[in-house]
């Protein structure tokens, strides 16, 4: 800890010296904060919680480490790398933008770069992660004036960039995870892609567990069950957005798979495949892009999940969540403003 | 009658702190010198009826003024009057009258007229015992009587709320202020208040954590059919006019004016004893028992003082660690800061609440996991385990960061704004009609917003700041207030400041 303190100090001596690395202050006083918290005291009132940023961050972070440790027991050593490549190149970007901004760094990268691998496919050449995490943290947020003014969450941005922009890549490398898979599973179809070309429903069980293709951190869905919950018990995240997602994911392709089952998967399976549960615990509630109104998060719940199973079922594309974060992510302004128009009605 | 659990939306329960004044009274020393503020509680500044060199007895009234809304003022001691000057009195310009001790006899000079057996005496007399005690003055909007010393005639008065609730981190003893004979004096105390005011109904609102207490209080008022008992959590801010009105009578507050303005008279446990001591006993309010609160006092105990005494004196030799540490006045969230030790203590002190100033830096702190550390998420582990004391100090926790719209403050506001989109708008300057309709003048600066955010946005001063830039904009709250409600003692108001 005190050399950790003369470090940092010897450091700042040296930067505050040198005109040219004095712009590297943002990064030193991260560093700095980040290990020995804030001397500030309060004004009014005189005593404030203990929780930051930081830890509200951090929770996120513990909440995934679950389903992060299982896929890189999935998939090997190359999910690690891949997360690496993501922080290191993500928080380039942030940096960067740290400096020329004159700003603190913020640590809303914390989750995106944790997150942004785990929706990817296990498969991803490194640079692809790299070029993707870029080009999220860059257009998705700091073109908005960086953490807390971004409109859209940067991980889907990222990720629905190289959707588009790598097709192949992003579409066709779905290896099977290294183990628990029997000899009848031979193709590297995802659960969803099965059900649209053959109608096939993957075991409940396999699902759970994740015994089947999927992006790296989609697959384990108990650990994202267990930490969504984790996090909707500490009040991290609100819990009346995965509620509605999940029930109206549930609720609605049941009636309609009723009448079209080959549209459209029955209820259960949908919440269990694909990325629903890593989007409805750990992206649509990004505090930051979701709606913040009580009711707005109901209707902003209720609007992803239609848009999942409608985009699932009669589009083209096998897997709709990304698209539906990424349209509630745009809604989300007008949803607020409209709860609150009728909120504040004049009387 | 025992009313069923009522509570309000939001607010918070600050749990065990450490440091919490035990249930013990020690009397402080005579002071050897005083210093009596001129305006003390709800009044306005009163004249001065002594001048330097004038010898007076512990109880003399030294000032009052029968024209303005006010009440009284009390010599604390037997002594010469040194002084009479105008000094800075909590951000105010008050007279005040300096008093050297000559004879530190505990003996108080009785009020003319006070009989045990009150039910004896007139209405009129009562009410003038009331006044002359200076207790007419207490809480928010003091308790009415026919000498101007509220704002309502006590015929105007509808509904009668009396508290001890608890609900701020550190609280007063309820157990010490009602203990012994005190219980049956507060009990006559109401009765007394209730004989004032004929057209009231009377509530009284307890912490529904002292279900003993409660039950005594029950068993004694079973016969009562004027008197509601209502356990309420002690959740913060549930002591605020303007929370215990809507909890209690379900009635929607005015929020900007007062509780009197409505017709309600709300007054805490001290009020009303002193009530019984005036009248039954004709002692007037020159002593107060204050709570020594908080992990900087070396003891956390309660003290009979007398009005006037010193901080000072007071806290000569209480206070830990050689850094002063922070004092504030009865309530973390939101009490006024005492660093002035030349000033006095004045009848409207309730607890005195000293916390270390923390600015020391903590390795890796928001890793910890943080047994005796208070929040409002679950992110820590005195969540598991409420009953392991708290820390409070004042180190700000965190670095200030952008609004992550995260919610917590619009949870926790007992008034349901939302104080992250106001602050918005205040901070970009947009001081308009909309943020009068968002309800910017609810707010009652009660400091929980300021208090949850992981980002430490200084809500509150936000709040503050746009409700001045409104009225300077010729907006006020009038217009939000008047329409609906029927509003009583507007033009007495003026003249008044606000405590
Ligand atoms: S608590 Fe702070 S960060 Fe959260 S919404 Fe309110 S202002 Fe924003
Ligand atoms: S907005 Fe006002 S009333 Fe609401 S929590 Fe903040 S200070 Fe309290």
């Amino acid at each position: 800890m005190k050399l950790i303190k003369d470090v940092l100090g010897n450091l700042n001596g040296v930067i505050q010296k040198n005109k040219f690395l004095a712009k590297f202050k943002p990064v030193l006083n991260a560093m700095d904060e980040f290990f020995f918290g804030t001397s500030r005291v309060t004004s009014l009132p005189y005593i404030l919680d203990y929780i930051d940023i930081k830890r509200f961050m951090s929770f996120v972070v513990i909440a995934l480490i679950p389903a992060t440790l299982a896929a890189i027991y999935f998939w090997g050593l190359h999910i690690l790398a891949m997360i690496i490549v993501s922080y290191a190149f993500g928080g380039m970007v942030e940096v960067a933008f740290a400096i020329t901004r004159k700003k603190e760094i913020h640590e809303g990268f914390l989750v995106t770069g944790l997150i942004f691998p785990l929706i990817l496919p296990p498969a991803t050449p490194l640079w692809v992660v790299a070029v993707g995490v870029v080009f999220g943290v860059l257009f998705g947020k700091e073109v908005f004036g960086g953490t807390g003014r971004n409109i859209f969450n940067p991980a889907i941005v990222g990720r629905v960039f190289l959707t588009i922009a790598f097709p192949k890549i992003m579409t066709l490398n779905w290896p099977l995870p290294s183990i628990g898979v029997g000899a009848d599973a031979i193709t590297g179809a995802t659960p969803l892609a099965l059900f649209k070309s053959q109608s096939i429903v993957n075991s409940y069980s396999n699902l759970l567990f994740g015994f089947c293709s999927g992006s790296a951190g989609e697959t384990f869905r108990i650990g994202l069950i267990a930490g969504g919950i984790f996090l909707i018990l500490t009040r991290i995240i609100d819990w009346r957005i995965p509620l509605a997602a999940l029930s109206t994911i549930f609720v609605f392709p049941h009636l309609s798979n009723h009448f079209f089952h080959t549209t459209f998967a029955p209820g259960l399976f949908q919440i269990l495949s694909g990325g629903v549960l890593l989007g409805a615990f750990f992206m649509a509630t990004d505090p930051v892009t979701a709606p913040f109104t009580k009711s707005g998060r109901w209707i902003g719940g209720i609007f992803l999940g239609v848009l999942t199973v409608l985009i699932r079922g009669l589009s083209g594309y096998v897997e709709g969540l990304v698209f539906s974060i990424l349209l509630l992510n745009a809604c989300t302004p007008l949803i607020d403003t409209l709860v609150l128009k009728v909120r504040y009605r004049r009387k | 009658m025992l009313k069923p659990f009522r509570t309000f939306k939001g607010g918070y329960r600050f749990k065990n702190y450490a440091g919490q004044p035990a249930p013990v009274l020690i009397e402080a020393d005579i002071p050897k010198q005083v210093v009596v503020p001129l305006r003390q509680g709800f009044s306005s500044e009163v004249k001065a009826t002594v001048k330097a060199g004038d010898a007076v007895f512990a109880g003399q009234i030294i000032g009052r003024d029968d024209e303005s809304i006010s009440s009284p003022v009390h010599s604390p001691v037997n002594g010469i009057v040194e002084n009479i000057k105008r000094m800075n009195y909590f951000k105010r310009d008050i007279n005040m009258v300096l008093i050297r001790t000559t004879n530190s006899s505990r003996e108080i000079t009785r009020l003319p007229g006070y009989a045990s057996e009150w039910w004896k005496l007139s209405n009129e007399k009562i009410e003038e015992l009331i006044y002359l005690s200076g207790v007419s003055s207490l809480d928010r909007e003091g308790i009415p009587t026919r000498f101007k010393s509220s704002i309502v005639q006590p015929a105007d008065v509808n509904h009668l709320i009396i508290h001890g609730v608890g609900s701020e981190p550190y609280n007063i003893s309820l157990d010490l202020l009602l203990e012994g004979k005190n219980f049956l004096n507060f009990f006559e105390g109401i009765k007394i208040l209730k004989r004032l005011m004929p057209n009231s109904k009377v509530h009284l609102a307890l912490n529904a954590r002292k279900p003993k207490l409660i039950e005594q209080f029950v068993k004694l008022t079973s016969q009562i059919e004027w008197l509601d008992i209502y356990p309420l959590e002690p959740k913060y801010p549930q002591g605020y006019d303007e929370i215990l009105v809507p909890t209690i009578l379900h009635q929607k507050f005015p929020y900007g004016y007062s509780a009197a303005n409505i017709g309600i008279v709300v007054l805490n446990i001290q009020a009303v004893l002193g009530v019984y001591k005036a009248v039954a006993e004709g002692l007037p309010l020159i002593e107060r028992i204050i709570a020594f609160c908080g992990p900087a006092m070396k003891e956390n105990i309660h003290l009979k003082v007398r009005t006037g005494t010193l901080l000072g004196d007071l806290f000569y030799g209480k206070l830990k660690g050689e850094r002063p540490p922070r004092v504030v006045l009865n309530s973390l969230l939101t009490g006024v800061l005492m660093n002035d030790f030349s000033l006095p203590i004045d009848r409207s002190f309730t607890q005195i609440i000293a916390i270390e100033e923390n600015n020391k830096r903590e390795f890796l702190s928001f890793m910890r996991p943080g047994l005796r550390r208070d929040s409002y998420t679950r992110t820590f582990l005195s969540k598991l385990f409420p009953n392991i004391k708290k820390i409070a100090d004042t180190n700000q926790h965190g670095e200030e960061r952008p609004c992550i719209t995260c919610n917590f403050c619009e949870e926790i506001c007992p008034v349901g704004i939302i104080p992250h989109l106001l602050s918005k708008y205040v901070k970009k300057g947009f001081i308009d009609e909309t943020i009068m309709n968002y309800g910017i003048f609810n707010c009652i600066e009660c400091g929980l917003c300021s208090f949850v955010c992981p980002s430490k946005i200084p809500l509150v001063k936000y709040m503050k700041a746009g409700h001045e830039k409104l009225i300077m904009q010729g907006c006020d709250q009038a217009q939000c207030i008047l329409p609906y409600f029927n509003l009583k003692g507007l033009e007495e108001y003026r003249g008044v400041t606000k405590l």
